[in-house]
């Protein structure tokens, strides 16, 4: 049960992202920019082979965090610190077996790429990502499947959550009952979720949907962009200088 | 001043922690009820500047080094508990990411610098504040208060490190910690705090606090602000480029040394309390990364340092503002 409201919670944050951000999105850079320096840098990171490169990013992905309203810190810090302490405990063998570095190593790569997803998805909404994957040319098959998961994530923990809801208030007596009741809540939902999805299709037939996401968006290509553009060369020109200094 | 670990007896770090604990929690108290949650963020960028003016050491002759610290100047803009609250974070960060003063000797560095020199600066400040009377009365008093604390606070390190020898030796005679006793402590600590770092701190808090007052008076009032102003955010900038000069003084802070130099400062010996001591491995050791150039290090450090203390900062005062809101509804 607890399990299930923590996904809720989960759920509810990504819903609340997507209705949330579109008035804080102002940003004026093509998000499919954005997202394929955002994937640079990761990538990069995971290359980089001593932590020089990683603490730079870190301190600039700082910087540019603490001019941001808490609210929106809290939004991003928080799966940055789950993600780098799960993975912390993860790696704490490596401190017993006389690799300490190792572990920090690790949970500071963990630590940048996790807060670089988390500062994208907070600035950029779930639309404009779609689009950004499409500009980029990611299949279709993949973009769509990503964007029916998304939306089914939210509308069926909406779904499950009310029932869980409604199992809760009425929850009184023995232990089997509520085992039965989480039981019964996942294969409500798993029906739900097949109705809506022959629903979901012949919606689509009805809208003359064929699973292709076409950008409608026209953005002008302006100085931002420009400006932003410069970034991947010079990733790429610290990543080659940091590596060379090791 | 910054103590590490192993100068202090683990009996000794355990009663200065000891000591603090009430005064983090009426400094809490405190700054919960006088301070506006909205005005929190701007103890993260007092801190910020606090912290980075720990960055910018000062050599005198002999080869060691010192630094402001930025306590009353915290203290005159936001009250001595806040000043309190908000050097001690700094402290902790510089513990534990750039091990900058040791884990044990935490307490004792923030009962220093956190406590002492805050409070000792804020009602000196204040004293003088009703006595003197002119345009610039409030700096001159400031000035004064922050020469005088920082004093009373290097003076209390002095008395830490020079107890040591005195209650701590092993079966040979030989001192377990700080192998340096109250007659070499006291002259070594105040000689460079009365003259060059007492002059820094007095700098460095005069020039905030008149940058301030000219750019941003805002800030000085009680129910100012939430935001930072834009003058501020250039200042913590420009401090921020300006840190690798701090790199110019060469040497350790006095009583600052590694086991592996201690020996060579006049001791003789390496206490035996140092070489088996506790041996925190911090993530940015020294304000540096290995293999970058030391300049860039410190810019970096001073970046990572200054946000991460405004973030803290920032996040207290949403978990206050959540709890107003939970409680009122």
């Amino acid at each position: 049960m607890k399990m299930n409201l923590e996904l809720m919670r989960l759920i509810r944050r990504i819903t609340i992202t997507d209705i949330n951000y579109p008035a804080q999105d102002k940003s004026r850079i093509l998000p499919a920019l954005r997202l394929s320096v955002a994937f640079l840098t990761i990538l990069l990171c995971a290359l980089s082979r001593n932590a020089i490169y990683v603490v730079m990013i870190i301190a600039a992905e700082l910087a540019w965090l603490c001019v941001k309203p808490p609210a929106v810190i809290w939004n991003i810090l928080k799966p940055v610190l789950l993600s780098s302490l799960f993975c912390m405990f993860v790696m704490l063998p490596a401190v017993f077996m006389g690799h300490p570095r190792t572990l920090m190593t690790v949970s500071l790569k963990v630590f940048e790429s996790v807060l670089i997803l988390s500062q994208l998805g907070s600035s950029i909404s779930w639309k404009k990502m779609t689009d950004a994957f499409r500009t980029l040319h990611a299949p279709q098959l993949f973009v769509f499947t990503l964007d029916m998961t998304m939306r089914f994530l939210v509308i069926l923990g909406r779904y499950s959550n009310a029932i869980l809801e409604a199992v809760t208030l009425r929850r009184v007596g023995a232990d089997h009952w509520k085992n039965a009741g989480t039981g019964g809540i996942l294969g409500t939902t798993f029906l739900r979720a097949q109705q809506m999805s022959i629903e979901t299709s012949e919606a689509m037939s009805c809208r003359c949907f064929d699973g292709e996401y076409r950008s409608y968006r026209k953005h002008k290509i302006g100085t931002p962009d420009m400006l932003y553009t410069l970034l991947i060369p010079l990733l790429v020109i610290l990543f080659v200088y940091t590596q060379k200094a090791m | 001043m910054h103590i590490p670990d192993n100068y202090l007896s683990p009996q000794t770090c355990a009663v200065m922690a000891a000591v603090m604990v009430p005064v983090w929690t009426i400094s809490i108290k405190k700054v919960k009820a006088e301070i506006p949650n909205v005005k929190l963020p701007m103890l993260g960028v007092g801190a910020a500047f606090s912290f980075l003016g720990m960055m910018f050491n000062i050599p005198i002759p002999g080869g060691t080094t010192g630094h402001a610290v930025g306590g009353t100047m915290i203290a005159s803009l936001l009250g001595p508990y806040a000043a309190c609250i908000a050097v001690s974070v700094a402290l902790l960060i510089q513990a534990l990411i750039f091990g900058d003063g040791g884990i044990l000797s935490f307490g004792a560095n923030c009962f220093n610098m956190a406590f002492v020199l805050p409070f000792v600066g804020y009602a000196v400040t204040m004293l003088l504040r009703k006595k003197l009377k002119g345009k610039n009365a409030e700096l001159i008093a400031s000035a004064i208060g922050s020469y005088i604390g920082i004093n009373a606070a290097a003076f209390c390190a002095a008395i830490e490190f020079g107890i040591q020898p005195m209650l701590f030796r092993d079966a040979a005679g030989n001192a377990l910690y700080c192998p340096y006793g109250l007659n070499v402590s006291i002259p070594a600590m105040m000689l460079g705090h009365l003259t060059l770092f007492g002059i820094a701190e007095v700098v460095y808090t005069t020039a905030v606090l008149a940058f301030i007052r000219k750019a941003a008076p805002e800030m000085q009032e009680k129910t100012a602000v939430s935001k930072t102003p834009l003058p501020v955010k250039l200042l913590l900038g420009v401090l921020i480029i300006l840190t690798p000069l701090g790199l110019l003084a060469e040497g350790t802070a006095w009583g600052e040394w590694g086991a592996d130099e201690i020996a060579a400062t006049g001791a003789g010996f390496t206490p035996a309390g140092m070489t088996s001591g506790l041996n925190f491995q911090a993530l940015l050791p020294d304000y540096s990364v290995a293999g970058m150039p030391s300049w860039l290090g410190y810019i970096l450090s001073a970046v990572i340092g200054a946000a991460l203390l405004i973030i803290v900062f920032k996040l207290i005062s949403m978990i206050g503002n959540s709890k107003k809101e939970n409680a009122t509804a």
